[in-house]
């Protein structure tokens, strides 16, 4: 027992010997705590937070890349974007009202045919026309807070100097709007425009191509099959047409009457 | 006269302790600080009791005098004077490193924290990891144009730099006395010669704020460079600094 | 007679053959060559047999049937009041793997310690093999309770990040179950069989049993190391952590091998030291002579093995460095700038208590020969070169100074100092550590012997001279490379370091066998004649091996920072902060002061086991004569 205690103690005391070493023989060092990711309060935000919440729009709700990316080359890549707004501006192609680099990018998002870049317009329009949608509504709906961030983002993606302010209580109310609910359409031409449709489809007067082309879909497929294809679009996909390309969030976007109008409407196209 | 091995343990702690003190504070004339001579004096104690203690005969004699002191009828007074002015002793050395002062309480900064990923400067983000000197490349591709480059980077230096860094890079710039923490020596082993260009990149264009947390306190006084300087002559007055100094840069790959 | 001899060939063709395999598969597994089908054949069965038409759509089926890492909040970790969920993880896991670590080690000693007794015939190798193995029997089963324990824990503190783990890592996770099984049947075999599998055919039966053992927890130590291997480099997901259906990659990321070879490594030197300590304490608590005899051999072995183990080990360290760096650049940086610098100059301090106590063992031990008088001189020679390398092994890069100093220096900088803060110097440091502990070990061979071949002479001169050159090589190495060249060599000059003190070792072993082959003994060893303080070494060498592993730990799960599986799946736990170095090393020290206590439980009923109270007046007489009776024909 004796031999016990003695090996006891000796084996604490140097436990203890490393523990005070380690407390009080080396500089204390606090560790950075984790960065932030998540950002709620607007009055607080930094301009780095505030950029990495444009990128998460761009990237996330904004649903830009879905488009913007290397692969499909739908749309122009973003990466130059603001570094060539200045050029835009004086392009005789420009339609708009911008004066600056940064009103020409939230320009760009909620009139985006205000300039077209080449190649990349409406079939038949010669790049008059954008097939983007207005980003501010529709499914996307974009507030003005969102907007800012992304144009944010844009301009530090392009490397040029970022002149966003950030908005100091616009967030709050602009959420809260988004929360009320909206007015159905009230026919198939407001349904197409609004939610967009046609930005991938050849449907009504649009021209895209992204989609398959609905002009004669009702020929070829019944009303429950076209209603579960909005719904769940990779469910059954046509040939030569790639999967996660449609949102797929359209059964929360429209009312249940909306969507009965619009399967209606595109089964009876024959 | 055989001495004591007690004694010959204590002697040899005095030399090895005045030894550290001799050869680095007056011959060297470089302190040893304080709080490294205490670590190495416990490491050295430990040392010589290892080395007393490896035969049984070398312990007997070592632990001998302390035994007789505490147990021998005869040393009586002794004992009593020692078992008096050893509680002294503590209290005093307790006294001592409690005992309020003027001195301002001991600061660490971590002179070289890790890294973010990416930074912000002139405007563009900038990875550090796979950040490389534009100019560096010069030096194996055209060799005058990179000369050229060195002595912009010289020029720069002496224009804004050798204040504090001095202008033999061993950071004994004329303003260098007034400054807490002191500029960065060069010419030190244990700077640039172990740090990677982009690293550097990074402590310039961001100055003496731009450190994370870990090495706080943010009181250097070094300028945010990138709101005065060119990202060119940042990249110009890094060549120059290893050019002069004659160390390398780190780097990962082999050449 | 002859029958017999072809069947002890016949076993030994079939573990020489089961070595080989092992020894072969092993590599190529590694490798990669090997596809992981293994792992795939219950999936794969599973999904032909729900689909069995299904072909080229295969790989989208796959990644549809499984979704991304989980994105946490505040509000998917659950908690209990009263108790912190990571400081219970943090423990529980800790004292696994001690446990682990040390029941997985001691089978491969005993395995070896058997195997040596079987070709010298020396019974006491195979009694002190059989004291081994049943001191880790008792750990066995407290191994595999702490083990549900985690996983407990996990369930109940983590349930996400295990439900996450689990999808990818089902099937191995399954056959570590399986595997788990075959461990406990091995293990129990080799230990409950020991003394009757004894003698020709049967101790070769017993020893296959033995190798088995050590196969089967090899394994179950290398599946159990890829699941938290996938946490710090995860691989066969993409960026949002969607598993791609093919287990093999995710087994065998980045840092799999280089952490299974230093585990491997740092178990055989922890269970040394802890077999050990156990010893020691046997000899500090038996007073007859023969067993004080016994026990102190037991140390010396366990110790001899813990320091062969803790030489290496430093270079398995660096190998896992080198990829943690090659995986990321930012956790490399992590790992050895900031804040984690200080936690080396910790981790300096314990290696260099390693160190110190392992020699002062040997020295101490030197005294069981009166011939080892000759070498006593040497030893304040070897402890100064031992002091003063570690003196510099522990220099920390950034000095703690006072205000004044900072002043005296006009800078932070120590001109003199400074440089033995960085990696050549204490790459050279060690390397002359790892070479003063040889020598004291090449001392304490020689302490009851003098050599009697012709040339003595010649063969002291070449090995000094193979020391003399070896060390001038080590430094210039270290100080030329380590200083005047850029860091691409700096960093590559340890290895021809490293290579040099292991040609020493090799070439001095080499020389000293021949030299010393029909020596002549001065004195004999007297086992037992040592004094208690070397005892006491032996339970500092088990302690500070306990506590740095503890260190490490924080350390290695520390550099995912704020992640559960890095750059996948982020800790949103209120515990995601890296805690500062003192608090984790008192969770440590909690932990290493349960995890004694623990040990201390285990030997304890190892002991009482064996002990026998003979009751007087409490069986009636005649029951007890009839068991006897019975009893010897039974």
């Amino acid at each position: 027992m004796k031999n016990f205690l003695k090996v006891a103690v000796f084996s604490l005391l140097i436990i203890f010997l490393f523990a005070g070493f380690a407390n009080f023989g080396v500089p204390r060092i606090e560790p950075a705590p984790p960065p932030t990711e998540e950002k709620v309060d607007l009055s607080s935000l930094t301009m780095d937070q505030f950029l990495v919440l444009g990128e998460k729009i761009y990237k996330g709700k904004g649903t830009c890349t879905l488009c913007h990316n290397a692969l499909g080359g739908r749309a122009p890549l973003l990466e130059k974007a603001a570094a060539v707004s200045a050029a835009r501006l004086k392009n005789s192609r420009y339609k708009g009202e911008a004066t600056d680099i940064e009103s020409y990018l939230v320009e760009s998002m909620i009139k985006p045919s205000a300039f077209v870049v080449a190649g990349f317009g409406k079939k038949g329009t010669n790049d008059a026309v954008s097939p983007m949608p207005d980003v501010s509504t529709g499914s996307i709906g974009l507030n003005e807070v969102e907007l800012a961030a992304v144009t944010a983002y844009l301009q530090d993606l392009s490397g040029v100097e970022v002149t966003v302010k950030i908005p100091k209580d616009a967030g709050d109310s602009a959420e809260e709007e988004e929360e009320e609910q909206r007015k159905p359409y009230e026919t198939v031409e407001d349904i197409l425009s609004e939610v967009g449709c046609g930005a991938c489809h050849k449907v009504g007067e649009d021209e895209g191509e992204q989609g398959p082309n609905l002009t004669k879909i009702g020929a070829t497929r019944s009303a429950a099959h076209i209603r579960k294809s909005i719904l769940d679009p990779n469910a059954e996909l046509s040939k030569g047409f790639e999967k996660d390309l449609m949102p797929k969030d359209y059964g929360t976007q429209l009312y249940a009457s909306e969507l009965e109008m619009l399967v209606d409407y595109l089964a009876k196209l024959k | 006269m055989k001495i004591p091995k007690l004694l010959q343990a204590v002697i040899v702690l005095a030399i090895v302790y005045y030894g550290f003190i001799l050869v680095f504070d007056v011959i060297l004339d470089h302190v040893i600080p304080s709080s490294l001579l205490t670590m190495y004096m416990f490491f050295v104690v430990a040392g010589v009791f290892m080395v007393f203690t490896a035969t049984e005969e070398g312990t007997r004699e070592l632990v001998a005098p302390v035994k007789a002191l505490v147990e021998d009828p005869n040393k009586k007074m002794i004992r009593n004077v020692v078992f008096v002015i050893l509680p002294l002793l503590a209290g005093w050395y307790t006294f001592e490193k409690t005992r309020l002062s003027f001195e301002a309480p001991v600061e660490l900064r971590t002179i070289h924290p890790a890294p973010p990923t990416s930074m912000k400067a002139f405007g563009k983000r900038y990875n550090i990891i796979k950040l490389e000197n534009p100019l560096r490349k010069l030096e194996k591709m055209d060799l005058k144009k990179f000369k050229e480059h060195v002595t912009a980077g010289a020029k720069v230096y002496i224009q804004n730099c050798h204040f504090c860094h001095g202008d033999k890079l061993d950071g004994k710039g004329p303003y260098a006395a007034g400054l807490n923490p002191t500029p960065a020596n060069f010419q030190d082993v244990g700077t640039i010669a172990q740090l990677q260009e982009s690293y550097l990149f990074w402590r310039i264009a961001t100055g003496g704020p731009g450190p994370p947390k870990e090495a706080a306190p943010w009181i250097s006084s070094m300028p945010i460079w990138q709101d005065f300087l060119s990202e060119e002559e940042i990249w110009q007055v890094i060549l120059f600094l290893y050019d002069y100094t004659g160390y390398q840069p780190r780097s990962f790959g082999h050449e | 007679m002859k029958l017999k001899n072809e069947n002890r060939w016949g076993l030994k063709v079939v573990d020489v053959a089961f070595l080989a395999l092992i020894f072969f598969l092993t590599p190529i597994i590694i490798s990669g060559n090997f596809s992981g089908e293994f792992f795939n054949i219950a999936a794969q069965a599973a999904e032909q047999a729900a689909e069995p038409a299904a072909e080229g759509g295969d790989a989208e089926k796959a990644t549809s049937l499984y979704g991304p890492a989980p994105k946490t909040t505040l509000a998917s970790y659950p908690t209990v009041k009263g108790v912190n969920s990571r400081i219970v993880i943090w423990l529980v896991a800790q004292l696994h793997l001690w446990f682990a670590a040390f029941v997985l080690a001691v089978p491969i000693f005993v395995f070896i310690i058997e195997a040596i007794g079987m070709r010298t015939r020396d019974r006491r190798y195979d009694n002190m093999a059989y004291e081994f193995i049943k001191v880790s029997i008792t750990a066995y089963s407290l191994t595999a309770i702490l083990g549900g324990l985690l996983l407990f824990s996990l369930v109940l503190f983590y349930p996400d990040l295990w439900s996450y783990l689990a999808t990818i890592f089902k099937d191995s996770m399954f056959w570590y179950a399986v595997l788990f099984f075959a461990e406990s049947a091995c293990l129990y075999l080799y230990y409950y069989g020991w003394h009757w599998l004894q003698g020709g055919d049967r101790k070769w039966v017993h020893l296959t049993i033995g190798l088995l053992l050590n196969a089967v927890g090899t394994m179950l130590m290398f599946l159990a190391n890829s699941w938290l291997t996938f946490m710090m480099s995860p691989e066969g997901v993409n960026a949002a952590g969607v598993f791609a259906g093919d287990i093999w990659p995710a087994i065998q990321n980045h840092l799999w091998n280089p952490i299974n070879l230093h585990r491997v490594v740092a178990n055989v030197a922890f269970g040394g030291s802890i077999v050990g300590a156990y010893a020691a304490f046997k000899f500090l608590s038996s007073s007859r002579a023969e067993d004080r005899a016994h026990y102190d051999w037991m140390g010396y072995t366990a110790n001899f093995i813990a320091i062969s183990a803790l030489l290496p080990l430093p270079f398995a360290g660096y190998y896992l460095t080198t990829e943690i760096y090659a995986f990321s650049q930012q956790m490399g940086i992590t790992l050895m700038g900031g804040i984690f610098a200080w936690l080396f100059i910790i981790q300096a301090v314990l290696i260099g208590a390693l160190f110190l106590s392992a020699n002062y063992y040997l020295w101490c031990c030197m005294g069981r020969s009166d011939g080892a008088v000759r070498y006593y001189k040497y030893i304040k020679y070897i402890a100064i070169v031992i002091v003063a390398a570690f003196l510099v092994w522990f220099t920390p890069h950034t000095l703690v100074l006072t205000n004044e100093e900072l002043k005296a220096l006009g800078g932070p900088y120590h001109k003199y100092i400074g440089p033995f803060g960085i990696m050549p110097a204490k790459n050279t440091a060690v390397n002359l550590m790892i070479l003063a502990t040889f020598v004291s070990f090449l001392f304490y061979r020689r302490a009851n012997k003098v050599a009697t071949v012709s040339w003595v002479n010649a063969g002291n001169a070449a090995q000094v001279a193979l020391f003399v050159t070896g060390v001038i090589n080590i430094f210039i190495l270290g100080v030329y490379y380590g200083y005047f060249t850029n860091t691409v060599y700096k960093i590559a000059a340890s290895i021809p370091q490293v290579c040099t003190t292991l040609v020493i070792i090799v070439i001095s072993i080499l020389i000293d066998s021949f030299m010393y082959k029909n020596a002549k003994e001065v004195a004999p060893l007297k086992w037992g004649r040592v004094p208690e303080r070397s005892q006491y070494a032996l339970f500092l060498l088990a302690v500070s091996f306990t506590w740095l592993m503890g260190l490490m730990g924080y350390i290695r799960s520390g550099i995912r920072q704020h992640w559960h599986v890095v750059d996948i799946m982020r800790d949103n736990s209120a515990d995601a902060f890296t805690p500062t170095m003192g608090f984790a090393a008192n969770v440590v020290s909690i932990g290493a002061i349960i995890f004694l206590s623990m040990v201390i439980f285990v030997f304890w009923l190892s002991q009482i086991s064996a002990n026998k109270t003979e009751p007087q007046n409490y069986w009636v007489p005649e029951a007890v004569d009839g068991i006897a009776s019975t009893g010897g024909k039974g």
